[in-house]
């Protein structure tokens, strides 16, 4: 199913973002917020984990439902997971689109991967002394 | 010991209330900040020594390996990249852009993904704005548009608008009407007054909207305009008008989304409109502590707020050229010096790509995201915490900053200074 993935702030990304090596901090960003009917329309239940595709690629990531958004949005907490799959395009203004883009979403049996194997993915090396 | 009156280095708001408990050079425990605030300040696992990557492992070195490494990194590359600088103070800052210049890079800072668009909308229509305690004092109306401050900023409510004391209100809780305007009923949403949801990437005709009716041309709005009803715009148009003086503080929900820096330009010219029938300020929810700062420091010094490249000798300054998600996205820069950010958390994949291909170094007290996709990285100061200096509030008000530990790392600050020293010695052409 599409939907309108919007990013943004939430308190427990707050909390968390000095410590983005914390399972807290890539629970926190890996989660999607979504409208119950369009969790029930995709059998899925909270905590399950879903395959979100944006133009630039795929990651996975964990439903929860949420009273905030209306149906056919989706919301994530700013962080790698969300920027794993938003385009670099900023239309002459230095500004991606990061509140305005087109995904698909669909359950799936993979595990959300943790920040350093996000990192390790594109190349880089964690650190993790 | 308990430090009194200090300055929280989380967000924009720059809370200069907190008290910190510190026992044995270490934070105990922190009153009045918010939940945000407190875990900044109790802050653990910081790098301890410079660290330098050596293909596929982790190697300790000293500080004066790591800032050799930077300065040779820094007067090598041809097109350099030095981004950042809102999670650190203005003399670091200043630092940063003599850097810049004496090696013809390209100074960015975290504006570039957050209030950019609001900065090209100011430069197109100017900016009506105030300090935070015009409004806690005379706000009768608060809008919050595109902005979730229970989230994002949580004393932003208490501290100047819903839930403050004002000097000329008689009750301030009864007396000022609060307004959000949001796709989503958040948290904030809850408390306000009235509050309009909007259609995603609704808000330029929403605003649009808005202003056809303070200037009485009514008959023109549809039914729905973005999913809003004709009788709530008017309800609130009505609400503007009668307001005494309004206070507009809107959020990245306006400079992220479709239209960017034209919805903004649409909110200055609704103020506008609205200040020919009573006041009314708009001002932008600055996000990371001392963004605002970098905004300051880099005008002061260059004419331009953000996204500087001096590679023509001379300042120069063109948003979606030399911003640093357009540079990295287009594999441009071939070094990045990375100051009080953490890029790759924040910026879009493709961005990151590019960041693993060329030398990194990264100054900041944590070892974070963008650790990953460094070559050296330089632990500091937290700024704010062990090491002071001035930051920019959200309004504009600069602020000195206190030390509330003292520990043996350098700042900022110091460690810039040395790694520009080693740079100046090089002979120019």
């Amino acid at each position: 199913m599409s939907f309108l993935m919007i990013t943004g702030r939430t308190v427990n990304q707050g909390v968390t973002v000095e410590n983005k090596t914390s399972p807290e901090y890539a629970a926190e960003t890996s989660t999607c917020f979504m409208h119950e009917f369009d969790m029930m329309e995709l059998g899925l239940d909270d905590g399950d984990a879903i395959r979100v595709t944006g133009p630039c690629g795929d990651v996975v990531m964990r439903a929860a439902a949420s009273l905030e958004v209306e149906m056919g949005t989706v919301f994530v907490p700013y962080g790698p997971y969300a920027n794993h799959i938003v385009a670099a395009g900023t239309r002459s203004t230095g500004m991606p689109d990061f509140k305005s883009h087109e995904v698909e979403i669909e359950p799936t049996d993979e595990e959300p991967k943790l920040v350093h194997k996000l990192m390790e993915d594109l190349g880089g090396l964690a650190y993790d002394r | 010991m308990i430090v009194k009156d200090a300055v929280c280095p989380f967000c924009g708001c720059l809370c200069d209330d907190i008290e910190v408990e510190v026992e044995g050079n270490r934070v105990v425990a922190v009153t009045n900040a918010c939940e945000l605030g407190m875990t900044k300040f109790m802050g653990e696992k910081r790098l301890k020594n410079p660290i330098l990557r050596v293909e596929n492992e982790w190697k300790d070195i000293t500080y004066d390996e790591a800032i050799r490494y930077a300065a040779d990194m820094l007067l090598s590359a041809e097109r350099p990249l030095l981004y950042g600088w809102s999670g650190t103070h203005g003399e670091a800052q200043c630092v940063g852009v003599h850097m810049a210049e004496l090696i013809h890079g390209v100074i960015d800072n975290t504006s570039s993904v957050c209030h950019g668009p609001s900065i090209l909308a100011i430069q197109e229509v100017g900016h009506p704005g105030c300090t935070l305690g015009v409004v806690k004092n005379r706000a009768d109306l608060v809008i919050y548009w595109g902005s979730n401050p229970i989230d994002a900023h949580p004393r932003h409510l208490s501290r100047y608008t819903r839930y403050a004391e004002g000097f000329f209100l008689e009750n301030a809780f009864r007396d000022r009407k609060v307004i959000v305007v949001d796709v989503r009923k958040t948290e904030t949403a809850n408390i306000a007054d009235e509050f309009v949801q909007i259609k995603p990437g609704g808000d330029y005709a929403v605003l649009s909207a808005l202003r056809a009716i303070v200037q009485g041309k009514t008959d023109t709005i549809p039914r729905t305009v973005a999913g809003v009803t004709r009788e709530q715009l008017i309800r609130v148009a009505n609400l503007c008008k009668s307001a005494k003086f309004g206070a507009v503080y809107f959020g990245l929900g306006l400079t992220m989304t479709q239209g960017k820096y034209k919805n903004i330009r649409n909110a200055i010219e609704f103020i506008s409109e609205l200040n020919r029938h009573t006041k009314f300020t708009i001002s932008a929810m600055r996000g990371h502590y001392n963004v605002y700062g970098s905004n300051e420091v880099n005008t002061w010094m260059t004419g331009y707020p953000f996204g500087i490249d001096f590679s023509r000798g001379i300042a120069f300054y063109n948003p979606g050229e030399t911003t640093a998600v357009d540079i990295l996205a287009r594999k441009e820069c071939d070094a990045a010096l990375i100051v009080g950010s953490d890029p790759a958390a924040h910026f879009p994949r493709k961005c990151l790509e590019h960041l693993a291909e060329i030398p990194v170094v990264q100054l900041d007290p944590y070892p974070n995201a963008t650790t990953a996709f460094c070559n050296v990285q330089i632990p500091v100061a937290v700024t704010g915490i062990d090491a002071e200096g001035t930051a920019y509030r959200m309004d504009g008000v600069p602020i000195r900053t206190r030390r509330v530990l003292s520990t043996d790392y350098l700042s900022d600050e110091e460690v810039l200074s040395r790694m520009y020293a080693l740079m100046q010695e090089e002979p120019r052409p």
